[in-house]
């Protein structure tokens, strides 16, 4: 059994999970602000980094690394709330092309502060396990207790968002305030509440997220660390369809996995490139995503 | 002087308009220093991409933020030619600069195409960010992560010299021959553009982009209409990207970072989309921002090498982007325009009711 799970097929299966969570957590980000303003949120990872800045910056004052990432997630929770109020909400109901302009605008923003305040060289954060492999009877198996607690609490917040959205007054609330804004407002839903209440979901999960992806082995916080996260975590979100939370774990996944054994059998520098391929051929067969279903276009 | 709605104009009046403003640009480099010669350069051919941008965003109405990895392609294609053979013509390395920016364009078609909004621009900036991985893929070509691939200076010829100034070169730095070469290459693409904006393939363009459907039933083959916007954008793209090699004699995996998309979202959202103005007046933003950015940063007793200093040109752009698109979306062109409209509108309707 030892033998098996040190292998290099099932490691890059372990290791290409634990991207591919990363990439499933962020891509559901995107989806969940996507359902409820069609917006294409690209600062998605500039926000996520800020909040974990102000967040995991306090463990240099001797603060608590977990009270560090519960402010972390706080911050990001705010801050997606603000950023849907001031700069979101004057541009619904305007070309597609508004609210994607605006949003580079405020990764380049956040990008260049964060690099303004905190400096360009990357802060290696401490972890709250060992990142150290686990060996079974000689044999080396590429799972980490950190891998392990990334995978677990992944997991968790994806069971978390999926309960409160299928299973709770507010979550019902959100749906129909994403399916039909105009009914649900006939029914009295606040949805302009419950549409920066999207957002603040949105931007803790990201801030969650980027606190893993600079807390993993070989990898530090810095202004540009969750750059190549987020085009990731759009391609699975494009792969699965923006509109699906199911499509945006499965593709991230999906992302992870072919990208980790592209690393292993052919080459790293390919690995991105293979990402994109992948989105290429999934958009040229459905444009929408695997999990979207067809909606008929405007004649 | 540029009126707004620029490309409304008879085709003479376009055709002075920009010799005109091209021939004052060309008198103005003699003037100046090496230093702002090579800053004039590189906002001209900045603007040549910009020119890409605002035709493919204001006129076919797709988005793409993957216009820095045309620029790669450009440019690696005359770094990597101009290693090998080095007694390239100019003109020639130029428009393989175009021809491979274009060859881009064109893979990048294929699903650009069939996608829409956000879907495209997530594409576009994936594209953006693999053309970099690329790079190191062809390692053994392109030169991979480390090794610069240095291009012979760019010098004036002697004959170019000497059509100025008898027997003695009078072009004397190298840097203003660089400018003037910029806003010459410059001035051809605004050319050609301004009859393409014109052209049956122009007005095809904005009905696609308006509404596609009566576009199709008109006969126009959506597709490919949108096909040959995405390649001529990054075609111009390649010339862009190409001549910065050019005058920077140098091209590494940096050279066109993610940034540059934002930067030239910036320039194109400023000047305002879907203009040759907005795009000339880009490429001037850009040439100046350096002067003004480091002239804030004094004045404000900002060191230009701390964190703020070196990043303050990001968060200025980024700034301007944002507030531009939220409260005047039209940008510089296209609030001159609105501007020039009320006076009249105010002055005939003043006309109109004095006698009542």
């Amino acid at each position: 059994m030892g033998g098996f799970l040190a292998s290099r097929f099932m490691s890059d299966v372990f290791n290409g999970v634990a991207n591919g969570i990363i990439f499933s957590l962020i891509a559901l980000s995107l989806v969940v602000v996507w359902q409820s303003t069609n917006v294409l949120n690209f600062a998605q990872g500039a926000m996520a980094t800020f909040a974990t800045y102000i967040g995991m910056t306090q463990v240099e004052h001797g603060i608590n690394i977990w009270l560090c990432m519960v402010i972390s997630v706080v911050v990001g929770f705010i801050f997606g709330g603000l950023t849907e109020r001031v700069l979101i909400r004057p541009l619904y109901g305007k070309p597609d092309i508004n609210p994607i302009v605006v949003m580079v605008g405020f990764l380049g923003f956040l990008q260049f502060l964060a690099a303004a305040i905190w400096g360009n060289i990357p802060r290696i954060l401490p972890s709250p396990f060992s990142q150290v492999f686990y060996t079974s009877k000689g044999h080396t198996i590429f799972l980490s207790p950190f891998v392990v607690f990334q995978i677990l609490t992944a997991v968790t917040v994806m069971m978390i968002v999926a309960l409160v959205f299928r299973f709770t007054t507010l979550g019902l609330k959100l749906r129909a305030a994403a399916l039909a804004p105009e009914v649900a407002r006939l029914l009295g839903v606040r949805v302009d509440r419950l549409l920066t209440f999207g957002w603040m979901i949105s931007s803790a999960v990201g801030s969650f997220t980027a606190i893993l992806v600079a807390m993993q082995n070989g990898s530090a916080l810095s202004p540009s660390v969750m750059g190549s996260v987020f085009i990731f975590g759009f391609i699975a979100a494009a792969v699965g369809g923006l509109d699906s939370p199911i499509g945006a774990v499965v593709g991230g996944l999906l992302i992870g996995l072919v990208e980790q054994f592209t690393l292993d059998y052919w080459q790293a520098n390919m690995a991105p490139v293979m990402a994109l391929v992948v989105l290429i051929v999934v958009l040229m067969i459905r444009p929408r995503g695997l999990f979207t279903k067809n909606t008929q276009r405007r004649v | 002087m540029l009126r707004p709605n620029f490309h409304r104009l008879p085709t003479t009046s376009r055709w002075i308009v920009i010799l005109g403003v091209t021939a004052t640009a060309l008198g103005f480099t003699f003037t100046f220093n090496a230093g702002l010669n090579a800053q004039i350069a590189s906002g001209a051919a900045i603007s040549i991409v910009v020119l890409g941008l605002t035709w493919l965003t204001g006129w076919s109405g797709q988005i793409s933020l993957g216009n820095s990895g045309f620029m790669a392609c450009g440019g690696y294609f005359v770094g990597v030619w101009a290693n090998h053979h080095a007694a390239t013509p100019l003109v020639i390395s130029l428009l393989f600069a175009t021809a491979a920016g274009a060859l881009g364009g064109l893979i990048l078609a294929v699903p650009a195409t069939r996608l829409r909004g956000p879907y495209l621009a997530g594409a576009t900036l994936a594209f953006a960010t693999v053309t970099s991985s690329l790079v190191y893929v062809f390692g053994n070509w392109t030169g991979g992560p480390t090794s610069q691939l240095f291009l012979n200076s760019l010098t004036t010829p002697s004959w170019f010299a000497r059509m100025f100034s008898g027997i003695q070169a009078s072009l004397n730095s190298s840097a203003q021959y660089g400018a003037d070469l910029a806003i010459c290459v410059a001035a051809i693409a605004f050319l050609f553009m301004s009859n393409l904006f014109h052209s049956r393939l122009g007005r095809a363009m904005t009905l696609v982009r308006d509404n596609d459907v009566s576009a199709e039933l008109m006969g126009i083959n959506l597709r490919r209409t949108r096909t040959i916007a995405f390649v001529i954008a990054a075609a111009l793209g390649g010339l862009g990207g190409g001549l910065q090699t050019l005058l920077n004699g140098s091209v590494t995996p940096g050279s066109f970072p993610l940034t540059i998309s934002i930067t030239l979202l910036t320039l194109m959202v400023l000047g305002g989309i879907g203009t040759l103005t907005g795009a000339v007046l880009g490429g001037l933003i850009f040439a100046v921002s350096s002067n003004v950015i480091n002239w804030l940063c004094s004045t404000a007793g900002i060191s230009s090498t701390s964190n703020l200093g070196t990043n303050m040109q990001g968060i200025v752009f980024s700034v301007l982007l944002m507030t531009t698109m939220l409260i005047a979306p039209q940008g510089i062109s296209g609030n001159i325009l609105r501007g020039y409209r009320h006076l009249m509108q105010r002055f005939t309707s003043k006309i109109d009711n004095s006698p009542a």
